[in-house]
């Protein structure tokens, strides 16, 4: 038997663009068709000096959104695909169903994501400035980033941007280490550097991918050509929920604007900022921001009713009292989509 | 092409062209009366105009099935031609095999064999020409493919092409012979800089292609004679030498855990940069695989042959071609030069001229020789010869002399002065090259001083002669248009209230008495680059003046002089609507002066913000012929005359409320809808639900209102209205509370910058005030009263916000980001400028970009140039296909503009078939240029009033040797249109489509006058018109200028709109959808191109091209799956 649970979203503008249909089937297994407007969220705990927590359940946290207690619907740590939560905080395995993604005429359905297939693994989009800024540094990032794309995990995707006054999509996302590899090695040189809106660009390609995403930028700095705001461009991601990490190839001293920008961007959208000039500390920062991801979990929910159309404010609390002085790094919220 | 199918809409009209067409063509051949079937004409043309071009041709197949029915095959046989169908000429030989009209059975074979021709079908060339001549046809025969002597040798360059283009930053689909004219510019104009002791200094740009060939040699020396590098396994020898050269280390023993690491980071960057395969050699490495790698050297054309160039720098053979072109940007502009004529004036240049002598006017060469032609022995001139012989001091009867004389006088003042000229013609070129004239302006423009000369920067420097000799106009008694009267230019030499201009011009003022002394002194400083203001404001009244019923009189012409510098910019508003009156312009002008003296600088702000964003949306409504064209005068009067005494925020709302009511009552809008409706209707249509097409624009322009935070029109009316009296609908309070939630929460979102901060930087400061104040409004307050002040005040701010923003909507280009993204980006724009740089009344320009801490960029001025404005903010956000960044910074937003200006609302069906039509007769043209002698020498005359001498003999070769496809591919729509309807054209060569033109220009429709068409597919030409009325000129494309770079060139590039109706009627859009699918093609466009240099308008062609290749493969929106957006 079939069941169909819908989840009522928090405001008139959402119920029209959400609508997640959670489908149990034979007892075991559950196939979650979601529509983009499902929150996923991202976050590490770490404790007292530092190091990763790991092996934590559902049930030893609770989200929260403007103080309202979130229902989680799934939950996933590290490159582990995710589960579904079930109402006593057990999880259980989702199933692939790509088939329930397309409608009766077999044609796929843009709108339904299949939760299972999408979210294994981290869709990582690093994003490569080509500009002249970095022309000192070109080859070493260059095998900096292809040293990384090794080491990812084989749930991961990758996709390569580059880019000057303009973004070049270098390489899609997808899986083949060796496409990514070879995207990269064939970036060109550019000439001014607008990395603020080609960061916007980013973001919205990988608003569009389900599933965990995280932009990675490798850059040194300074931008000479953009349009859009720092702020801008870090409320999008925020909003949507994609990490930014950011390794700059200069000192925090050299650029003390950029640095802030950095650290602020990165902060404030779950990510890191790393500051790196030598190709070695370059290798350092990829390897963290690895350990970051293999050490991070997601969790999705639908907001629950709410009548704030601004900034929604999330809070992660850990349950055991032990848990308490582990630190939790996460974005502080976000705005929900509007219509018009 | 398959043909692609759409759901049938409603037809809004029916046709009768198809009978016409019938009927037509059987007057014309003298035959009888067609028996075409008007009411299938009528029922395929209905399908067609609505899209479904699948129930066209299902109709036409059903009726053309009938034995015997001609009439159903013609319109077959035409439908699948119009369509681009594969199987178009078979349909033609089926209609003529049934045809029992004699002439229209040749007209029919005819037309197979043109399609022959032009789809390079030789076979069935050779089968159809006979069948035309038994059916009479006697005019066409296939080209005799005799090609001229090629004027090419070779060189060899290490290395693979690709590598090497990307180094020199060539275009990937250059054609061969193209390749050095290419490489030649980029080396002239990105490739050397002026040190500190004015000796040039290659840039990183050469160094690093200089650079690549040094390793290229390497890696070619590795492939030895059998141009392949390999490897055999990670452990040989060749793998540490390879490894050397491309500046590359193993990491790790060989084996799965190896990694290529670099270890010289100058040659690495160079594998980098080059593309060599670097990853593949890893792959082996590590797999312990052979690597292969062809690796043969390119051979390149080069004109003449090597050793001509290197005896222009006195070197001999043993010199390498590529080093010494690299290494001397004179020789490069000399190649330039030369490869910029014909054949045979090069020739007789060269013989006239040494190769070392040449190089020393190279330059000169490269930027004014391209119109150097040698007919019938002599050397053409633009004037009587006599007089050039005086003035160059040879006579053109000896051209090789003439013209080596022309590029070594006065440092290329009067090649300057010979090229504009050459470029002109019509009643302006008459009048300029009357022998008096000739010489008078020539010393003009010369002056006493003739260092630096015109030729000498990497761009031209005489552009504003160019914009005189294209812009000058000649009124009916042939004497040159002055607007006003001589007597209050002469009043602007003599008194010039801005400053002095010139003292020689000034003293001689005073003895003008006709217009040409007036001519003669624009002549004189259109050499200058500063200083020249009286020019411009002749350039710009000359524009003000130009659809003007009547010319203004010598008061306003007084005024507009006198208000030049502070609010020239606006005389855009009066040159794009010569409805105006001279009432409702002075008016305009008093408001402009009253607002600048307002010392309130909110209120200043909010005065103009709110004036000006009317006068533009009054603008865009006349644009649109939402306003009837006989009431756009009181409109605008009726409009403004509430700005005339603003003193206060309260007027300032009853001004712009007013000011909204007259333009929704003066464009009879939809009175039942609320204002914001009314006004969104009109400007962008109604919000339509698009399925797989492209979203429609009032998609795009809610979107980008909503993301500006900015509240309905209505809404602030209505709490003006209620303030103090309690309450307002629940629905109106929220959806307020939350716009201005929405703003609160972009102050704490932004890191803006402290208050000194922005006040040491003074630009933006009033912007940031406007915001700030905006955030403190209380809904509750005003509604209750409790602030004791007048509400209108309040939402002042707000309405000017609103209207600012309905223009910021319309104008966000497809794909928009910044306004999406920057929430306060309206509310930014900065009405005022810095401290004593007023910035109210001038032009639109971007600030703060590039500079993380700024909060983004803004714009900055009046709205005057909004449209190019935000296409230039947000043009950065497009992502090029290829890896090129896209740059042409000044070329990218008028290609916007085009379409955001051009919004395709009222295009009908019939304008789409006629534009078609055109081009396609303009090819049909060209191909029977090739195929019938008499036909090719007006046709090439036609075409040579667009191009240069060069590219006609290029043309003309690509005909004789059967290249038709190259040759088409290569000549932009607007010339094609052009050539079709050239009157000269009109009665040669009669073909199906010319039939078809003049059957739908015998209906008089007035949508089809060439009025309408250039309305409906023109482009606007702020720069060089003065005006963002669209419009088609037919001009030649203008090269790069200096001081305005591409944009010019951009302004006088006019294909793309044509290029798009014509593709639309292809493919069968409707005309209803239009405004979603043309600006979504644009898109493409521009991101499709890849330009070697600034002048390389065959890559926007190109770009073209691609874009459609990809709208036939993909469906209507061009797109694959996976694109953006």
């Amino acid at each position: 038997m079939r069941t169909f649970l819908s989840f009522i979203s928090c405001s008139a503008l959402l119920v029209v663009a959400a609508g997640p249909w959670l489908r149990a089937q034979d007892q075991d297994q559950t196939t979650f068709h979601v529509k983009v407007d499902m929150v996923v969220l991202g976050f590490t705990v770490t404790d007292q000096k530092g190091k990763y927590v790991n092996g934590l359940r559902p049930k030893d946290f609770r989200v929260y959104e403007d103080e309202i207690p979130q229902k989680v619907a799934t939950f996933a740590e590290g490159d582990h695909p995710p589960s579904q939560v079930l109402e006593n905080g057990e999880t259980r395995p989702l199933r692939s169903a790509s088939s329930d993604a397309a409608t009766s005429d077999g044609i796929p359905r843009p709108d339904i994501i299949d939760l299972r297939s999408s979210s294994a693994g981290t869709n990582v989009f690093v994003l490569f400035d080509t500009s002249n800024y970095m022309y000192r540094g070109f080859v070493y990032a260059s095998d900096a980033i292809a040293d990384f794309i090794r080491g990812l995990d084989r749930a991961d995707s990758i996709a390569v941007y580059t880019y000057s006054r303009n973004l070049n999509r270098a390489v899609l996302l997808n899986r083949d280490r060796s496409t990514a590899i070879a995207g990269l090695r064939k970036a060109v040189a550019g000439d001014d550097s607008a990395l603020y809106n080609c960061l916007l660009l980013t973001l919205r390609d990988a608003a569009r991918v389900p599933g965990r995403k995280v932009v990675i930028v490798f850059s040194n700095g300074p931008d000479n050509a953009s349009m859009v705001a720092p702020d801008d461009v870090r409320a999008i991601a925020e909003d949507e929920g994609i990490p930014i990490y950011v390794i700059s190839t200069s000192e925090v001293n050299k650029d003390p604007i950029s640095a802030t920008v950095f650290k602020k961007i990165s902060t404030n959208t779950g990510g890191k900022s790393y500051f790196a000039k030598t190709w070695q500390k370059q290798i350092e920062a990829f390897e963290s921001i690895r350990e970051d991801l293999g050490n991070s979990y997601t969790v999705t929910y639908y907001p629950q009713p709410n009548p704030n159309e601004g900034f929604r404010k999330i809070r992660i609390d850990l349950i055991s009292d032990a848990a308490k002085k582990y630190k939790i790094r996460a974005r502080p919220g976000y705005r929900p989509q509007r219509g018009f | 092409m398959t043909l692609i199918f759409c759901e049938a809409r409603s037809a809004r009209r029916t046709f009768v062209s198809l009978a016409l067409v019938s009927l037509l063509a059987g007057a014309a051949s003298g035959a009888a009366a067609a028996t075409a079937n008007p009411d299938l004409s009528n029922q395929v043309w209905q399908h067609e105009s609505a899209g479904d071009l699948a129930g066209a041709r299902s109709l036409l197949e059903h009726e053309a099935a009938t034995p015997g029915n001609s009439a159903a095959a013609e319109a077959l046989a035409e439908f699948l031609d119009r369509h681009g169908d594969a199987a178009r000429r078979d349909a033609y030989l089926k209609w003529a095999s049934i045809e029992t009209d004699p002439q229209k059975r040749k007209l029919a074979l005819r037309q197979a064999v043109l399609l022959d021709f032009m789809d390079a079908k030789d076979a069935e060339l050779t089968a159809d020409l006979p069948r035309y001549r038994a059916a009479g046809g006697a005019d066409l025969a296939p080209p005799a493919k005799n090609r001229k002597p090629n004027a090419f040798s070779s060189i060899v360059i290490p290395g693979p092409l690709p590598s090497f283009a990307r180094m020199a930053a060539l275009a990937p689909d250059l054609a061969p012979e193209e390749l050095l004219p290419a490489l030649a510019r980029n080396v002239v104009t990105n490739g050397y800089e002026a040190s500190g002791n004015e000796v040039l200094q290659p840039t990183e740009y050469l160094r690093l292609l200089i650079r690549y060939i040094g390793q290229a040699r390497e890696l070619q020396a590795i492939a030895g004679k059998d141009r392949k590098i390999v490897i055999a396994t990670c452990d040989s020898a060749e793998t540490g030498n390879l490894l050397k050269v491309l500046g590359y280390r193993m990491r790790g023993s060989c084996g799965g855990d190896i990694v290529l690491e670099t270890v010289n980071a100058t040659r690495a960057f160079v594998t980098v940069d080059s593309a060599f395969p670097l990853t593949e050699l890893e792959q082996d490495l590590r797999a312990n695989h052979r690597f292969e790698l062809a690796y043969a050297p390119t051979v390149i054309p080069v004109l003449y042959s090597p050793d001509y160039w290197l005896a222009a720098l006195g070197r001999n053979n043993q010199t390498d071609f590529m080093d010494a072109f690299l290494a001397d940007p004179s020789l490069c502009r000399l190649y330039l030069g030369l490869s910029h004529l014909d054949s045979m004036t090069a020739e007789v240049l060269r013989r006239q001229t040494s190769p070392a002598k040449l190089k020393i006017y190279a330059h000169v060469l490269d930027f004014f020789g391209a119109m150097f032609q040698v007919r019938n022995g002599a050397a053409v001139v633009p004037g009587p010869p006599r007089v050039w012989a005086s003035m160059v001091g040879v006579s053109p009867s000896n051209p090789g002399a003439f013209f080596e004389k022309l590029i070594s006088t006065d440092d290329g003042w009067m090649a300057s002065y010979f090229d504009a000229l050459s470029r002109i013609e019509g009643p302006t070129a008459a009048y300029l090259e009357q022998p008096e004239r000739l010489k008078r302006f020539y010393d003009a423009v010369r002056g006493k001083i003739t260092s630096p000369g015109p030729a000498r920067p990497v761009f031209r420097s005489s552009t504003e002669l160019m914009l005189l000799t294209t812009s000058l106009r000649i009124d009916s008694n042939g004497q040159p248009h002055v607007p006003g009267d001589i007597e209050v230019w002469r009043t602007l030499f003599i008194r010039h209230p801005h400053g002095k201009y010139d003292g020689r011009l000034t003293r001689s003022a005073s003895t003008w008495r006709t217009n040409d002394d007036l001519v003669e002194a624009l002549f004189a400083l259109s050499r200058k680059t500063v200083e020249n203001e009286p020019l411009k404001i002749f350039l710009a009244l000359n524009d003000v003046d130009r659809g003007r019923a009547k010319p203004i009189s010598p008061q306003l012409a007084s005024r507009l002089i006198a208000g030049y510098r502070a609010y020239g910019a606006q005389y855009v508003i009066f040159a794009s609507s010569p409805s105006l009156s001279e009432a409702s312009i002075g008016h305009f002008l008093d408001i402009c002066a009253q607002t600048s003296n307002l010392h309130d600088q909110s209120l200043k702000a909010d005065t103009i913000g709110a004036f000006q964003s009317l006068v533009e949306l009054w603008g865009i409504l006349c644009r649109q012929n939402s306003i009837p064209a006989a009431d756009e005068d009181a409109t605008f009067a009726k409009l403004i005359a509430p700005f005339i005494h603003i003193k206060q925020e309260t007027e300032v709302f009853d001004a712009g409320r007013s000011g909204v009511d007259v333009l929704l009552a003066a464009a009879n809008a939809r009175s039942s809808a609320s204002r914001q409706e009314q006004m969104v209707e009109l400007l962008v249509g109604k919000l339509r639900s698009e399925g797989s097409a492209p979203p429609s624009p009032a998609e795009t322009f809610l979107r980008v209102f909503d993301a500006q935070r900015l509240l309905p029109l209505d809404s602030i009316f209505l709490v003006a209205d209620r303030a103090g009296k309690g309450s307002i609908d629940s629905k109106t309070a929220k959806n307020i509370n939350e716009q201005i939630a929405r703003l609160e929460e972009t102050q704490w979102m932004r890191g803006s910058l402290s208050s000194e901060e922005r006040n040491s930087l003074s630009t933006g400061y009033w912007s940031a005030r406007h915001i700030e104040q905006e955030r403190k409004f209380n809904l509750d307050g005003v509604l209750k009263n409790s602030e004791k002040k007048d509400a209108r005040a309040l939402l002042a701010p707000f309405l000017r916000d609103s209207l600012v923003g309905l223009l910021y909507s319309y104008y966000a280009p497809t794909g928009a980001q910044l306004l999406l993204a920057n929430p306060t980006f309206v509310r930014g724009h900065d009405f005022i400028g810095s401290e004593g740089s007023p910035a109210e009344w001038h032009e639109t320009e971007i600030s703060g970009s590039g500079w993380p801490e700024s909060g983004g960029g803004r714009l900055m001025g009046s709205l005057v140039s909004l449209p190019y404005a935000i296409a230039e903010a947000e043009q950065n956000f497009l992502t090029p296909k290829r890896e090129q960044a896209l740059i042409w910074a000044d070329l990218v937003p008028q290609l916007i503009v085009n379409v955001t200006v051009n919004r395709w609302r009222s295009v009908t069906p019939e304008q789409l078939r006629w534009v078609a039509l055109h081009i396609q007769r303009g090819r049909a043209l060209l191909a029977a240029a090739a195929l019938d002698p008499s036909v090719e020498p007006p046709v090439l005359n036609s075409y040579g009033r667009f191009a240069t001498p060069a590219r006609v003999e290029w043309l003309a070769q690509q005909l004789h040797t059967g290249n038709f496809a190259t040759a088409a591919s290569a000549i932009p729509d607007s010339v094609l249109y052009a050539i079709a309807d050239d009157p000269a054209l009109k009665d040669v060569s009669p073909d199906i489509d010319s039939l078809e033109i003049s059957a739908m220009a015998a209906a008089n429709a007035p949508d089809l006058t060439p009025e309408a068409i250039s309305r409906a597919f023109g482009t606007p030409k702020p720069t060089l018109t003065h005006s963002y009325q669209p419009g088609l000129l037919y001009l030649r494309t203008f090269p790069a200028l200096m001081g305005y770079s591409s944009r010019i060139l951009a302004e006088s590039w006019e294909s793309n709109n044509l290029y798009y109706a014509a593709l639309a009627e292809e493919t069968g859009i409707p005309t209803d959808r239009l405004d979603s699918y043309v600006p979504e093609w644009n898109r493409s466009t521009i991101e499709n191109i890849f330009a070697t240099h600034l002048e390389d308008w065959p890559a926007l062609l190109r770009s073209l091209h691609a874009t459609a290749d990809a709208v036939r493969q993909h469906g209507q929106a061009g797109t694959s799956p996976g694109s953006e957006d």
